[in-house]
């Protein structure tokens, strides 16, 4: 797994998958470029994200989707976001931004702060660290005070399926896979939430 | 009845060098449901087609009916996506979003509940009081969504949504885009986009209308039959790529399939 942070945002990242997906979940990374016209320097970034969140595998060229991953492209728009957050949990970055904000004293970080533990695991430029800083916000991990430059500790949803404000899967954010013409009405939900084990392990035991 | 009604529409604007015909006489309709893609080569009118619609502008002959009434006016049930996003640099992501709610009249309880929803359907949690600036392309675009869709609209209107985003943004959005219209518990009833980009309207659409070079008339109505979610791969995407791509570098009016040709080769780029 690279321990560098790549710069590419959430929704490039996201491209990127759908991208894999629509190759059947494994290609040369080369002809994946190709097909949108990219040098494929272009898709790296986001494709070592995706590597970082072990959605991903990459060998001899060859982008594969772990099961995770495949799991990942057809889930739903909300799904995806608890995917990202658990994953970026796991790694150790987010893992010292958490514990540094959970320990900070009001529960903030400056920018200074920001920088050092940033550049424990990665090249601290101001665009790094602004795209850290975005995928915090994507995965609803720490809010962002843009104009204080700070990082504040928010309320940890301990899952978002368990709290209540969050209405029980309809099976709406549906799949697809129905006729050409209109709404699809009775595929398979996109994913199915249980109340207890974390997202990517939901997912992954689907 | 037909959700929308476009009968026998004129557009054209006084210039120096006499009148010049941007849209003869299109006439078309969008049923509950249908996700409709308007495509065509630039300064075909497309843009200005969606604007007659909504009621931003008004034709020089004929006329649009929504749900049987004369559209006069902007009309309040129909929203747009742009494609330069439109958000208010010095609003927040959750004030965008509110918006058009607040020039509705909505009542700031009724208003806070109705953001949020729309916020947390379109993945832009964790975002709410960040400023258009601090946002990644997609981000923005997603804003434009929420704005939209948060009016709950009976049609959503899209123009050129991701010709502004780069290639990896678009692809996440277009997903995302089917993603929500496939929810039979969101808005809209109907979404008409406007797009230079042929694959991307028969990646998307139920129905492709094919608009000729200026002045802008219907050269084709062709259904779009295939499963979803789309193979751009396959044989049929590849055929129907290329009838649309001869369609409007022939500029002819055709009746049934196309031969195949070296048109397809070059239909994934921009027109």
């Amino acid at each position: 797994m690279p321990t560098a942070y790549p710069k590419a945002s959430p929704t490039e990242m996201i491209g990127l998958l759908v991208l894999l997906n629509s190759h059947k979940g494994s290609e040369d990374v080369a002809l994946l470029a190709d097909d949108l016209d990219l040098e494929i320097d272009e898709i790296f970034p986001a494709l070592e994200f995706a590597e970082v969140l072990k959605l991903v595998t990459v060998h001899d060229g060859r982008a594969t989707f772990t099961d995770l991953g495949k799991r990942f492209v057809a889930a739903s728009i909300r799904d995806r976001k608890e995917v990202v957050r658990d994953q970026l949990l796991r790694t150790t970055l987010f893992k010292t931004l958490m514990r540094a904000l959970d320990g900070a004293p009001d529960h903030t970080l400056s920018d200074e702060q920001l920088h050092q533990i940033v550049s424990l695991t990665t090249a601290p430029a101001d665009a790094l660290v602004q795209n850290i800083v975005n995928w915090g916000r994507y995965a609803e991990l720490f809010r962002y005070d843009a104009a204080d430059q700070r990082l504040i500790a928010r309320p940890r949803p301990s899952s978002r399926a368990s709290s209540t404000n969050r209405p029980p899967p309809t099976g709406g954010l549906s799949g697809g896979g129905s006729g050409g013409s209109g709404r699809a009405t009775s595929s398979t939900p996109r994913s199915t939430i249980s109340q207890t084990a974390t997202a990517s392990e939901r997912l992954a035991a689907a | 009845m037909a959700l929308i009604r476009v009968e026998h529409l004129d557009k054209s604007f006084p210039s120096r060098h006499g009148t010049i015909s941007i849209m003869q006489d299109i006439s078309f309709e969008v049923k509950d449901s249908d996700f409709v893609a308007i495509v065509g080569p630039s300064g075909c009118g497309k843009s200005t087609l969606l604007r007659l619609i909504q009621g931003l502008d008004r034709p020089t002959a004929g006329r649009i009916l929504f749900r049987g009434q004369p559209v006069d006016g902007v009309a309040r049930q129909m929203a747009m996506v742009f494609q330069s996003f439109a958000l208010y640099p010095w609003l927040t992501v959750s004030q965008n979003v509110a918006f058009g709610l607040e020039a509705l009249g909505w009542s700031p309880e009724r208003i806070a509940p109705q953001v949020e929803k729309y916020i947390d359907v379109t993945g832009l949690d964790g975002f709410q009081e960040a400023f258009p600036r601090e946002l990644s392309g997609g981000m923005r675009q997603r804003v434009g969504l929420a704005r939209a869709l948060a009016v709950e609209p009976s049609v959503l209107l899209m123009d050129e949504p991701f010709s502004a985003l780069d290639a990896l943004t678009a692809e996440s959005l277009r997903d995302e885009i089917l993603q929500l219209w496939q929810d039979p518990a969101l808005p809209p009833d109907a979404v008409i986009l406007v797009t230079h980009n042929i694959e991307e309207a028969i990646e998307l659409a139920d129905r492709v209308l094919v608009l000729s070079r200026r002045p802008g008339h219907i050269l084709a109505e062709i259904p779009i039959e295939l499963p979803r979610p789309r193979d751009r791969k396959s044989s049929a995407f590849y055929d129907m790529t290329d009838r649309v791509y001869s369609l409007i570098t022939e500029g002819r009016p055709t009746t049934g399939a196309e031969p195949a040709g070296e048109g397809a080769e070059r239909a994934g780029q921009m027109l």
